[in-house]
């Protein structure tokens, strides 16, 4: 283990997991591009490149980028990454009221405390994690989309209408039948585009629905949105940390590095899931939605969870965990290192120091967020009249450069321009992109487990796995169903009083 | 001084005749369509081969575009749609590229195209979970005759759907099949034991059977493959079920002759290459030379098979 440390401590390989993890946040940060296209298009550079080393720089990459999303996320209201959406949900409204600077200081310790965790759990416990999680099938695939989507119901009841959220999340969902059926191959909607084939990308719909209309927002605002300028300068820098707030991180850390162990999109639903357990927990429900910096903590550490975690599967069995995990798997293989035990025996010496690499990007992404966070706080700062057109042209730009295709700007318009109307009327566009992005996942779960259960629905009670998941499932929904109800009851009960 | 205005004549000559010679080209570089992700496979085998043709051609620059999704469709035809100036060319993999067609919805046909060559293939295989009972070709057909087997395939219209389409038809027996969205789910749902069955591809799950994590019970080929000798045939089995994932080189239908000859010479050129034949063995690429010739009619033999099963069974 010592020697393997020392190769990671040497000046090339620290210096190679600062430019890393550093391009990562940057990566992360900017709407469009994303960990797995950046890790995807380095993988062949990483050729000509020392193996280990290599993949120090793309371990760094998805490291940083997966804290990068938060950044614009809390500042601007445009997640980089749709795993920081719910991290927008809380940190946005922290900015509008000048704490900027706490929302950052918060996230960046709660994703390094998120990544740390689950890059021990991957160095100690990654073969017998990667066993249980092979138990997971398609039907409790099923249940775990369920259970991301619940977080609707989160967003809804601080935003009072529950019936307005319900509804945005269902037109997420179909929105996201546009595409082939993949158990029949037939195609749904797509009208003759060849664009449509896949589907419709969610990273056009979430750079059109956040970024976007946030800045057309911001550019039909009569009056400049007044912040609380004077707290950013003194105080700010020194703000302690909420107290209690570890007890959200750890909730984060530890949803996050489960979810992420399991094969499938996992960061966006184990950002929600932990947001969503936040909440349940926390003695101050009634602040999430208006700026509680423990939203942002449980919805950080729980995407970088999600780093180590989809690492488990992927080094063990070759299973990636997910995108960017399925990317990274390119570059070992390309230098002979084919993912299974291989890896942990004869290519010791370099994947133990890929490992170990994390530890130190989740630091330097950590020093780096907390020197510059008083900083990029005053990007809230930046007048309409050069901050619009720069995160516009990025918007396109990004949109472009997902697929190559002039097709997902027009999409990212059209979200932009259906999300605006949405927005002023109240439905909530965050249950919309969860809808669009879990939609198809619990589609496929609940369809795959239909056939292997060969037509009967109860192969999604039947594994033990299952029932727990029911029991959490109804755990989050129950509870704020009941107080909806009490308050709208409680709402109605004066009223037929007023008739007596 | 006549001497040296002859000479500098020739010189000026030659150098005015260049641009009309055949060595003009390139004069920039050519853009590879890869109809994939980058960072995939078969991105990988595009960068490879590219990087082999230039080192083996002074003056030839490759830039790789990656246009991913639809099962190729998208980059297929934009190597339909591309200019035939030769500086756009296009990899192509099969059976979607037919598939496609077979299909009606792809705008190209095979004419669209001048077929440079193959260059890798990844063999059909049929695996199943460790500890399952079946342990050859005859026990799966045996066990889907007493019960409906569950069994993945990579989607509709894919090799592996095409080829337990063959094989339910050679054996006399149905299925019960289960598309997903990729070999991800593949893997998980056989080391998880979730499916009786999977239609793969051997470069997807020849780590986990050497490991033990899953069992490859037959390579669906005619012939031995080198990269798994041990491994019993489909033919051997007695089942003529044969299904390989092939990537080739094509060019768009008007490219000029001489470029289009140069290209595919470049191309077989870069396949039989030992350094790039070394480098492929390592990144888990199967090589699979084949000229522009033999390479297009074996894509004209898989349309029409490929057509009986759509005929039979359309998706």
């Amino acid at each position: 283990m010592l020697e393997h440390a020392m190769v990671v401590l040497q000046p090339y390989s620290l210096l190679t997991i600062l430019i890393g993890t550093i391009a990562g946040v940057a990566i992360g940060g900017m709407p469009g591009l994303t960990a797995t296209m950046a890790v995807g298009l380095l993988v062949p550079f990483t050729y000509t490149m020392d193996p280990a080393l290599g993949l120090m720089l793309l371990g760094g990459i998805y490291c940083g980028a997966m804290y990068g999303g938060s950044i614009p996320a809390i500042l601007l209201n445009t997640p980089g990454t749709p795993a920081a959406v719910a991290t927008a949900i809380e940190g946005f409204p922290m900015s509008q009221k000048g704490k900027a600077g706490l929302a950052l200081k918060v996230s960046v310790v709660a994703s390094f405390v998120g990544g740390f965790f689950s890059v021990i759990i991957l160095l100690l416990f990654a073969p017998l994690l990667a066993r249980q999680a092979l138990n997971f099938g398609p039907p409790e695939t099923f249940l775990l989309a369920l259970m991301g989507l619940a977080g609707i119901i989160s967003i809804a009841d601080e935003n009072s209408s529950l019936i307005k959220a319900l509804i945005a999340g269902l037109l997420g969902m179909v929105i996201a039948i546009v595409g082939t059926d993949d158990m029949s191959g037939s195609l749904r909607y797509t009208m003759g585009y060849i664009e449509l084939i896949d589907g419709i990308d969610f990273m056009p719909a979430l750079i059109g629905l956040f970024s976007m209309i946030q800045m057309l927002e911001l550019a039909g605002m009569r009056k400049k949105h007044e912040i609380d300028v004077s707290a950013l300068h003194k105080k700010q820098r020194n703000d302690p940390l909420p107290k209690g707030i570890f007890k959200y991180i750890a909730v984060g850390a530890g949803t996050g590095t489960v979810i992420g162990v399991l094969p499938g999109e996992g960061a966006t639903i184990a950002a929600f899931i932990s947001y969503n357990v936040s909440k349940r927990i926390s003695k101050v429900k009634e602040l999430f939605g208006k700026g509680n910096p423990e939203g942002i903590a449980a919805a950080e550490a729980g995407n970088n969870g999600c780093v180590g975690g989809s690492l488990v599967p992927t080094l063990t069995l070759g299973i990636p965990g997910n995108s960017v995990a399925a990317a990274l798997m390119g570059a070992f293989i390309i230098h002979g290192m084919i993912p299974g035990p291989d890896l942990f025996n004869e290519y010791a010496d370099r994947t133990y120091p890929f490992i170990m690499s994390m530890f130190i990007a989740n630091g330097v992404f950590l020093i780096v967020g907390l020197t510059i966070a008083p900083y990029l706080a005053r990007i809230a700062l930046i007048p309409p009249a050069i901050l619009v057109p720069v995160v516009s042209a990025f918007a396109v730009l990004g949109s472009y450069a997902l697929n190559n295709a002039v097709f997902d700007v027009f999409l990212m318009i059209a979200f932009a321009g259906f999300g605006l109307i949405l927005k002023k009327l109240g439905f909530s566009l965050e249950a919309l992109i969860l809808g669009l992005i879990l939609g198809p996942i619990a589609e496929g779960g609940f369809s795959q487990g239909m056939i292997i259960g060969k037509g009967s629905p109860w192969i999604f009670f039947e594994s033990n796995i299952a029932k727990i998941m029911w029991v959490l499932i109804i755990l989050l929904l129950v509870p704020p169903l009941y107080s909806y109800w009490k308050n709208t009851a409680m709402v109605k009960a004066p009223s037929l009083d007023d008739q007596d | 001084m006549l001497k040296k205005s002859i000479i500098a004549g020739l010189v000026l000559s030659v150098a005015m005749a260049a641009p009309a010679m055949a060595g003009s080209y390139p004069s920039k570089a050519i853009t590879v369509i890869v109809p994939s992700k980058a960072g995939g496979s078969t991105d990988r085998t595009a960068r490879m081969i590219t990087e082999t043709m230039k080192t083996q051609n002074k003056g030839f620059e490759f830039v790789i575009k990656d246009i991913p999704g639809s099962g190729g469709q998208k980059g297929f035809e934009a190597i339909n749609r591309a200019r035939p100036d030769g500086y756009t060319i296009g990899l192509v993999f099969t059976p979607q590229l037919v598939a496609h067609i077979v299909s009606k919805r792809a705008r190209y046909t095979l004419d669209s195209f001048r077929i440079l060559g193959n260059v890798a293939q990844d063999p059909g295989i049929v695996a199943v979970p460790k500890d399952s009972k079946i342990m050859n070709l005859a026990d799966l057909a045996k066990m889907a005759k007493a019960k409906p087997l569950t069994v993945a395939v990579n989607g509709i219209g894919s090799d592996d759907f095409l080829a337990a389409k063959s094989f339910e038809a050679k054996a006399g027996v149905t299925f019960n099949l289960l598309p997903t969205k990729g070999s991800t789910e593949q893997k998980a749902g056989i080391l998880g034991g979730h499916f009786d069955a999977a239609f793969m591809n051997l470069s997807q799950m020849i780590a986990q059977h050497k490991a033990g994590d899953a069992r490859i019970i037959a390579i669906l080929a005619a012939d031995r493959d080198e990269n798994m000798s041990e491994m019993p045939t489909s033919k051997e089995q007695g089942y003529e079920v044969y299904m390989t994932a092939t990537r080739g080189m094509v060019a768009p239908a008007k490219i000029d002759k001489a470029i289009l000859d140069q290209l595919e010479a470049m191309v077989v050129k870069a396949v039989n290459d030992p350094d790039f034949k070394a480098k492929a063995k390592k990144g888990n690429i199967y090589l699979a030379p084949m000229n522009g010739a033999d390479y297009l009619s074996y894509l004209k033999g898989l349309q029409a098979d490929t057509q009986a099963v759509y005929d039979k069974a359309p998706w």
